[in-house]
């Protein structure tokens, strides 16, 4: 499958938050009610469209659990996208966002694109964190804030879409250099023999589908 | 040794002539001078000396010198010298190989350096703080810094990766290593990596988000691919360490297109001669194939198999195996390898097996390259793994494909096409079959047995194979000449396994052959004879296991229609002559049998010897489901053929309950095949009428054209009479000859019409009899049933009395009553006696 762009994301927050969920509705459009521990960290992917142009989200779902903390930390240098995720439903995993906040941006490159992420918004009736409360939260750390239902799917595609737009951005923007595999991004490969010279940066690249491999 | 001599001397000062000082004393002076010496030169040129003398004295040194050592990794960061040195008198100390140097020091045990290493470690900190200096860029630092924490990683792998896993970017740090532009620095990462991947999956995910792939790829394509050194099989092997058992990255790998990265190292030259197979080739390819194979291996999740299996054959990975599989001069391991790779790439895929079976050999005249590997799986000279390769690949090719199922049965069979080229399938199983070497008859029994799994149309199919049998007049089919082989003495224990084995899978759950199989002389009697013999070898315990499973399979799948030979027959056989736990037990031997175990573990055929080939994974499958109930079917007869499962009643009681279910079975047997001879009937009945209306169609056609000769008879008639034409005459006569024929044609299928007719009439009054006397047996049966559960009401009932009675009794404690009480009983059993006999 050719793609223009290939996005790296990490998702992070508290355990039990519906990390997981999350990755699972966007990748197979399933819900999974039951609690599954992830041990460490499971990979997924999924290709989505955005100007017209393929792009190819790899994504990282790490263990919420502290006792994973140093594995997860790996994680974020060579990320370009974050969903930092709270959960609705238990303010703690809200209080504990500064925490996660700064483990991210002390071990992430500084062009990280952070979506913040309240989860579970369908259990509206045991609400314990108002959306103004994540709206000021994201408003003051400069992140981009969605509510949104793994269980509905509400909201899902977007989070993770809109995510890739602000990187997307970015990338035209020429904020990030997109050929330091360090920062999460790859550009398409090319491979037609009669144009060997290797991509340059931006449109030209994005234009490229015909490639196999 | 005098540069060392020399150099003790400069940094120890003269020594007294004549007394050489020990080494323990050289290294304590040294250890001193490392700690003590405020200047950074004497430092330095005691730590050159430790290092000097750290692999002849690694004892001495490593005891006194550890912490001198560390004391430098601490303070004298500043200098790049006495670092390395540091670094490298540590991986002396701690190497797990012993040196030349201290090969006559008796002192020297084999896991010193293990020790040493165990040391070193037990403060995490010393770890971290030669992880700092992988940073520096000191060609020496850095080299000696990969060094120590690989001779580290690999005396104490546990726990260097976790403590590697919690220092802060601990990883990552170790992957950024491998851009040096310094290829030793490369390399020697490599090795290291290679070691801290070893087993720990949070580890290899974390190498593999680290762009690991893109970064071992361009490695291999710069060190050129297959034909590459060393370095490139290093690579091959991290790769593989990233990979196995690691779905998470099997995953990332398929979706980060890498699949498509291995397809071109596949290709090789199709000239390419013996020559150009250098070890080191041999090598690459081999971890190559190893690399594919990990990712489609049995063991993993099904999901990643399936979507790498479509990939693999989408980026010709398989095309370019298969020319592989055809390619002269390949040797013979990277062939084995080659073909069992080829396997797991087919096995369960639909189209890649199509694919694969539609590949020709380059040969005289082309044969399909399945047809070429199973000559070489029946060739007693070829290696013991190749042929076990040949197998896995024949098994993998029919794994859930009922098509290709087909294809194997139908070779066999007298109508094939294939008829007459004596390289079938079909044929070379049946050579191998018959074949004096074991192997190949073991080979060839189970490569058949994988074409009737889960298929009962094949197992039916595989009943009507007929061979051809030199002087004798009658051919004998398969199953026939595969009893015969059983009981012939000649036949191997391994090839009677094997035999068996196909036996077993072809039986069951197909009642046809069953009941073929039971028709079959002397077959039960050969089983009974094999179970209840008594042998104390370890593979005749289980053929016996093997032919008590077989004896099973013959109750289970009975439809009960040969008489003699009915469930009920076998199960008073086993009672009999050779005991029902004697029997549960023989039929327990398979699964004691140590091949069980390690023929269940996977589908691949893992052995060392020849002889160790006994039992197969998808037999293991079939005995798995079926020995308990088997068990439980044979262990619930009893001597008047009655399963016992109402414990509760009492017995007579449950006598008469048996007796309705004789009735009962027996009914059920009638209805049967009532049931099938007014199908037989109906079949009859169709086909006649099918014929007669062929004859109405024909009469009416023989009236039509006798109708047209008769006016043709008249025009001439007339013509006759006017011209007077000889000619005319003659043709009239033999038209009316003709007319003649075909008048008493006529006549003739008039009759056989009428008669036709007439056996019609009979066959559908037959029928109807039939039809009328299942329904009245049907009825009755309903009746029975109906009074049995009225007998069981009232059974229970009649307990229940005798219960409260039985506690009447006791409760008035007077033995006079005790006759009461025997009367009462009586009675209850005239009442049962009563209602039996209603
Ligand atoms: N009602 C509701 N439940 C959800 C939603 N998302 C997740 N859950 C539930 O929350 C629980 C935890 O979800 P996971 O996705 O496994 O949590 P996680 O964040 O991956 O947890 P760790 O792997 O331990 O870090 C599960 O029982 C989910 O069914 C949601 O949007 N709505
Ligand atoms: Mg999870």
């Amino acid at each position: 499958m050719s793609y223009a762009y290939l996005f790296k994301y990490i998702i992070i927050g508290d355990t039990g938050v519906g990390k997981s969920c999350l990755l699972l509705q966007f990748t197979d459009k399933r819900f999974q009610p039951v609690h599954d521990l992830t041990i460490g960290v499971e990979f997924g992917a999924r290709m989505i469209t955005i100007d017209g142009k393929q792009i190819k989200l790899q994504i990282w779902d790490t263990a919420g659990q502290e006792a994973f903390r140093s594995i997860t930390r790996s994680y974020y240098r060579g990320a370009a996208g974050a969903l930092l995720v709270y959960d609705i439903t238990r303010r703690e995993t809200f209080n504990h966002l500064t925490t996660w906040l700064e483990d991210a941006r002390q071990h992430s490159n500084s062009n990280m694109v952070i979506m913040l992420i309240g989860n579970k918004s369908d259990l509206d009736s045991r609400r314990e964190v108002k959306k103004e409360e994540g709206e000021a939260f994201a408003r003051e750390h400069g992140l981009v804030f969605m509510e949104t239902s793994a269980r509905t799917a509400a909201n899902v595609e977007e989070a993770f879409i809109n995510t890739a737009k602000e990187i997307y951005e970015k990338i035209q923007e020429g904020v990030f250099d997109i050929n330091n595999e360090a920062n999460g991004i790859k550009i398409g490969q090319q491979h037609s023999p009669t144009n060997p010279s290797l991509p340059g940066a931006g449109n030209q690249a994005g234009s490229a589908s015909s490639g196999c491999c | 040794m005098e540069f060392l001599k020399s150099g003790f001397k400069t940094v120890l000062g003269a020594t007294e002539t004549g007394q050489q000082p020990s080494a323990a004393e050289t290294v304590e002076k040294l250890v001193e001078r490392v700690i003590s010496s405020t200047l950074l030169d004497d430092r330095r040129d005691a730590c050159r000396a430790l290092k000097a003398l750290s692999k002849k004295y690694r004892i001495e040194v490593g005891a006194q010198g550890m912490p001198a050592l560390i004391q430098i990794l601490k303070h004298d960061g500043q200098d790049s010298e006495v670092i390395s040195y540091a670094l490298d008198a540590l991986c002396n100390i701690t190497a797990a190989e012993e040196f030349d140097e201290e090969a006559d020091n008796p002192a020297v045990s084999v896991n010193v350096g293990e020790q040493f290493t165990e040391m070193f470690i037990k403060v995490h900190d010393h770890v971290t703080l030669v992880m700092g200096y992988l940073e520096e860029y000191d060609f020496r630092v850095r080299r000696a810094a990969i060094k120590l924490i690989t001779t580290l990683i690999a005396n104490k792998t546990r726990d260097l990766q976790e403590i590697i896993l919690v220092s802060p970017m601990g990883v990552s740090k170790l992957m950024d290593l491998l851009t040096d532009s310094r290829e030793v620095i490369r390399n020697d990462a490599l090795l290291l990596l290679i070691q801290l991947t070893k087993g720990n999956s949070n580890i290899q995910k974390i190498v593999a988000f680290e762009n690991a792939f893109d970064k071992i790829f361009e490695i291999i394509q710069s060190e050129g691919c297959s034909e590459g050194g060393i370095v490139v099989e290093d690579c091959l092997i991290l790769l593989l360490n990233l990979l196995k058992n690691n779905s998470s990255n099997q995953q990332f790998f398929k979706e980060g297109s890498f699949i498509q990265k291995l397809s071109p190292m596949f290709n090789i030259t199709p000239e390419t001669e013996e020559a150009d197979w250098g070890p080191q080739k041999v090598s690459n390819i081999h971890c190559m194939l190893q690399v594919v194979r990990s990712l489609v291996t049995p063991s993993n999740q099904q999901q990643v198999i399936s979507s790498c299996q479509k990939v693999m054959r989408k980026s010709k990975i398989l095309d370019s195996l298969c020319s592989i599989l055809m390619g002269s001069g390949v040797p013979p391991d990277i062939l084995t390898e080659t073909i069992n790779t080829v396997a797991e790439i087919v096995r369960g895929d639909k189209e890649n097996q199509d694919q694969f079976s539609k590949v020709m050999a380059p040969s005289y005249p082309p044969r399909p390259v399945i047809v070429v590997l199973l000559m070489s799986m029946i060739n007693e000279k070829q290696m013991l793994e190749l042929r076990c390769a040949v197998l896995y690949c024949f098994q993998c090719y029919l794994f859930r494909n009922e098509e290709s199922h087909k294809a194997v049965v139908e070779t066999l069979l007298p109508s094939s096409e294939a008829e007459g080229s004596s390289h079938s399938i079909g044929q070379l199983l049946c050579a191998g079959l018959f074949s004096t070497d074991s192997l190949a008859n073991w080979f060839s029994a189970v490569s058949l047995m994988h074409g009737l799994v889960d298929s009962v149309p094949q197992k039916e199919e595989l009943l009507r194979v007929l061979l051809a049998t030199s002087g004798r007049s009658r051919p004998v089919t398969l199953l026939e000449q595969c009893t015969n082989l059983l009981q012939q003495d000649s036949y191997k224990q391994q090839s009677k396994v094997g035999l068996l084995m196909l036996l077993c899978m072809w039986l069951a759950h197909c009642p046809i052959a069953v009941k073929t199989f039971l028709s079959t002389n002397g077959t039960m009697a050969y089983l009974t004879a094999q179970i209840s013999a008594n042998e104390h070898d370890e593979n005749e315990y289980l053929i016996q296991g093997l032919c008590a499973f077989l004896m099973g399979i013959c109750i289970q799948f009975n439809d009960n229609s040969l008489p003699n030979q009915k469930r009920n027959d076998i199960c008073q056989l086993i009672i009999k002559r050779i005991g029902q736990e004697t029997f549960c037990n023989k039929l327990s031997e398979v699964s004691r049998h140590e091949s069980y175990s390690r023929a269940c573990k996977q589908p691949q055929i893992r052995t060392k010897s020849a002889s160790d080939l006994l039992l197969d994974y998808e037999y293991c499958k079939l005995y798995k489901g079926l020995e308990a109930l088997i068990a439980k079917l044979v262990s619930g007869f009893d001597v008047d053929g009655i399963e016992l499962t109402e414990l509760t009643l009492s017995s007579e009681a449950s006598a008469l309950v048996a007796q309705y279910k004789g009735i009962i079975r027996d009914l059920d047997g009638q209805i049967n095949t009532l049931q099938q001879s007014s199908k037989k009937l109906e079949t009859k009945n169709v086909e006649l009428e099918h014929k007669l209306s062929q004859i109405q169609n024909l009469n009416t056609q023989l009236s039509d054209q006798n109708t047209l000769l008769k006016a043709q008879i008249g025009a001439v008639q007339k013509g006759t009479t006017t011209s007077g034409d000889e000619a005319a005459v003659n043709a009239l006569n033999a038209a009316q000859f003709q007319t003649n024929l075909y008048y008493a044609e006529n006549m003739r299928l008039t009759q056989e019409l009428e008669s036709l007719r007439k056996r019609l009439e009979n066959e559908v009054q037959l029928s109807k009899t039939a039809n009328d006397e299942l329904q009245k047996l049907q009825k009755d049966q309903e009746d029975l049933l109906e009074l049995l559960t009225d007998q069981e009401t009232k059974i229970a009932r009649y307990e229940e009395q005798l219960r409260t009675a039985g506690c009447l009794i006791e409760n008035d404690d007077d033995s006079e009553n005790n006759g009461d009480t025997k009367y009462n009983e009586v009675a209850l059993n005239d009442n049962l006696v009563a209602a039996g006999l209603l």
